[in-house]
């Protein structure tokens, strides 16, 4: 807006300007004076002509770099979760506007696309919980029989195990879209340490039968603003983790260092693409029983509050970082 | 010991009755709000298991009206929802105990059993298997007369599979009492085996090795007769 009213101006006064050179030289009226007046008018209209272009054109290509600025802003501001596209005010330049429109038909698609996959692994991992229990319920019943031969109860024993690992699959993918929809909206001022303690306090049977030994390294207190649930699942994740995945014998470290968690563990070599670990069913373990949920467990909560999180690895130690 | 079910899913509200019926309780059914409103107020009951998702409304109300009509009953709510605010929402209503769904059935009897062992005022806090005794208030088990020594947490899995006795108890529904929902099991089970492992030592020098059985592949067993 401001620069084509610079424009506007600027041509104004440059009329103004010529025309009072042309009644300057149409008042001396001899024959030369003629000629040369009529050389240089054409000499001013062309270098007047030549300017405005330049200068048009270049209000012109600055106009479209704002608006494909605009553009891109939006395209950067854009989250699955919560953008909502907002109309791009319309001017002028056609390209643009056809592009704007295209990227937001784009837009729209593809978060009705992703809606539509997330409510469904939020449908089917609910709709799966009720046969779950039953099944599960079931074979509780059946192993109750006394009539069971050895046999039988194995290949029962072989059934609840399975049924056991779906449906703590299904609770993670449950607690893992929950997460995404937002439902762990409270907020509160957590001790990071506190929750660490406790969460030692309740595996530390785990860890003593494993024979594994504790390093704690704390700083100042950490307190973080989130859901303290979450800060419990997050904490029991990563020191879950740090367990199973432990050498034997093997020790845990725990260190707290302003805003940063860091808990390192000795354990076997990685086999997969470090970044990859936090994808869901990735996993590089023999553990059979890992669902390998765990870590986009962890990702997920450190999205949600934009926490920093790496993974490290340097001589066979494997270190997990939340950055608060 | 009687027993109302609300519950509207069939195939749940079945296997409830049946692993409550074998267990020695007298078991009657309800599908809907009206159908438990009318039963509740029809029939006397030592226990009710309440499911709080019921068509025709919501079991939280019947938990209201049981409370103020027949404060002695225990009542259960299980239910899908498990947000703490739940919990607290249906524990104020005057719920003895929420289980959040899905459950094992063992940890269902489990609380059931300590509900009605609060409401009938058991004064004697002692579970007597003959030559093995559990206190529980001073959380003391006594095997062949003497004290045994054990820790916090063989205690509890002795207390819960004694709570289930002559029933097979997966070692799933054990690390789900023991820990809570997000305890896997490779580590957990390796954890349980040692721990029965020990705990069965202990009973055995004190003549008691044959109240736990393990069933291979499955759990464990108290047996009591």
């Amino acid at each position: 807006m401001k620069t084509s009213k610079l424009y506007h101006a600027f041509s104004i006064a440059g009329l103004v300007l010529s025309c009072l050179a042309l009644i300057w030289f149409l008042t001396k009226n001899t024959e030369a004076n003629q000629l040369r007046l009529g050389l240089l008018t054409m000499l001013c209209t062309a270098i007047a002509v030549w300017l405005g272009v330049r200068f048009f054109y270049q209000l012109q290509m600055q106009n479209i770099r704002q608006k494909l600025y605009q553009t891109f802003q939006t395209l950067e501001s854009f989250d699955t979760d919560e953008f909502t596209a907002s109309p791009v005010e319309k001017r002028a330049f056609k390209t643009i506007n056809e592009l704007n429109d295209y990227l937001q038909d784009l837009i729209r698609r593809l978060q009705e696309h992703y809606q539509a996959n997330k409510q469904f692994t939020a449908n089917a991992a609910h709709e799966l919980q009720t046969p779950l229990a039953i099944i599960k319920g079931n074979i509780e019943l059946l192993i109750q029989s006394p009539r069971l031969g050895k046999k039988e109860m194995e290949a029962l024993g072989i059934i609840l195990n399975n049924t056991n690992r779906l449906a703590r699959l299904n609770a993670a993918l449950i607690l893992l879209s929950k997460i995404q929809n937002k439902r762990f909206s409270d907020l509160e001022k957590v001790d990071i340490i506190k929750v660490v303690e406790e969460v030692l306090e309740n595996f530390k049977d785990l860890i003593q039968v494993q024979e594994l030994e504790i390093q704690k390294k704390y700083a100042p207190p950490l307190t973080v603003n989130m859901s303290a649930t979450l800060a419990e699942i997050l904490v029991a994740n990563l020191i879950q983790n740090a367990i199973r995945h432990n050498t034997e014998k093997g020790w845990i470290k725990i260190e707290i260092q302003q805003r940063t968690l860091r808990i390192s563990n000795p354990g076997k070599f990685l086999e997969v693409e470090p970044a990859s670990l936090f994808k869901r069913f990735k996993r590089d373990t023999d553990i059979e029983e890992s669902l390998g949920l765990g870590l986009s467990i962890v990702k997920r909560i450190c999205d949600q509050y934009q926490h920093g999180l790496r993974y490290l690895h340097e001589k066979g130690i494997h270190t997990l970082e939340v950055n608060f | 010991m009687k027993i109302l079910i609300i519950e509207d899913e069939e195939d749940l509200q079945k296997l409830m009755q049946r692993y409550l019926k074998k267990e020695g309780y007298l078991c009657e059914s309800a599908f809907t709000f009206n159908e438990g409103y009318k039963r509740l107020n029809n029939y006397q009951y030592d226990c009710v298991i309440v499911d709080l998702n019921l068509p025709g409304g919501s079991g939280l109300n019947l938990v209201k009206i049981l409370r103020q009509e027949s404060p002695e009953t225990g009542v259960i709510i299980i239910s899908a929802k498990d947000t703490t605010d739940d919990r607290i929402l249906g524990l104020n209503q005057g719920a003895d105990d929420y289980l959040t769904k899905p459950f094992n059935l063992s940890e269902l009897n489990a609380r059931i059993n300590a509900v009605l062992r609060r409401k009938l005022n058991i004064t004697s806090k002692e579970m007597d298997f003959g030559r093995l005794k559990i206190k529980l208030d001073s959380r003391e088990v006594l095997a062949s007369g003497q004290p045994l020594k054990l820790t916090k947490k063989e205690y509890d899995i002795l207390l819960y599979l004694a709570r289930n006795k002559n029933r097979v108890v997966t070692k799933d529904a054990i690390a789900e009492y023991l820990w809570g929902d997000y305890m896997d099991d490779a580590v957990s089970f390796d954890f349980i085996y040692a721990h029965v492992k020990n705990l069965r030592k202990k009973l055995a020098e004190h003549d008691c090795g044959d109240y736990l059985t393990t069933i291979y592949g499955i759990g464990y067993k108290f047996i009591s007769s």
